[in-house]
């Protein structure tokens, strides 16, 4: 139940913070392909950059523990990678 | 304060202030849950649960059984999270659509590209989910369970998908828009 609320509460924020870049809107997520709007990478590299700083130190302090990482396939990672570009770039998700 | 509220307020923020606020929501989801976040595992946990019930033989396989479990998992509720906060979003900066009449197919530019019909908006974004979700199953992940969560752990594997996803994008968006790129 503690990690429901938790995950329910994060979940508010998130898509908040999404909303609030504009990544909710058709016209952000395709121009960005199209190099006339560089919000989604400014957003998405901008909290890369604060949440991979926090974690790394945190870590460090020993106050946390990573979760599992994400498996490396390269060829199921680039070709689904590829695939994804193709939806997103249809529908702007 | 006022400065803050009128902050909130505002329909689009920098992006460099809403990605601080993802970015200390990842972290927060390490810290206090040791689990990622993600948007595209919900939807799969989903399918499972509801091709269990009506097709149990189709479902009874290692994917559904071991990769990506069928329930009420973590990313589910972080789903139905994520379905208010965008709400919320939209109701501070006074942008919420709910039962208004271009709410279905609102953003102008997809209108100049695609027109103003709403069948075509609802076909077109089914179809691209579809095909979103289908990558997003055979890379891992999508642009936030993948590219951000696991980039913020360095692991390869985003940076892959990150490359694959701007790739393809590029070409498809050259496709769609040929010459008005």
């Amino acid at each position: 139940m503690g990690t429901s609320l938790i995950a329910l509460f994060l979940g508010v924020f998130f898509g908040f913070a999404l909303n609030k870049a504009g990544l909710t809107k058709y016209h952000k997520i395709v121009n960005v392909f199209r190099f006339t709007d560089m919000a989604v990478l400014k957003f998405m590299m901008t909290a890369l950059v604060v949440s991979m700083s926090g974690l790394y130190i945190l870590r460090g302090f020993g106050l946390i523990t990573f979760p599992n990482v994400p498996a490396t396939y390269i060829v199921g990672n680039l070709v689904g990678g590829l695939i994804f570009g193709v939806g997103m770039a249809l529908t702007g998700y | 304060m006022k400065f803050i509220l009128n902050y909130i307020r505002k329909e689009t923020w920098s992006p460099y202030v809403a990605g601080v606020l993802l970015g200390l929501v990842g972290i927060l989801a390490v810290w206090l849950s040791n689990n990622l976040l993600g948007a595209s595992g919900g939807f799969e946990n989903l399918a499972g649960m509801i091709g269990q019930a009506v097709a149990p033989a189709a479902f009874d396989n290692v994917y559904f059984n071991f990769i990506m479990p069928p329930g009420i998992t973590y990313g589910v509720i972080l789903l139905i999270g994520m379905f208010f906060g965008g709400m919320i979003g939209a109701a501070t900066s006074k942008t919420l659509k709910w039962g208004k009449k271009d709410a279905a197919n609102s953003d102008p530019l997809w209108k100049r590209t695609f027109g103003p019909q709403v069948w075509k908006r609802w076909v077109l974004a089914f179809v691209g989910a579809i095909i979103l979700e289908y990558a997003a199953g055979i890379a891992g992940g999508c642009t936030s369970g993948l590219a951000i969560s696991g980039g913020m752990l360095l692991a390869p594997a985003a940076f892959l998908f990150i490359a694959g996803m701007f790739a393809s994008g590029i070409v498809t968006a050259l496709i769609i828009y040929r010459r008005r790129y």
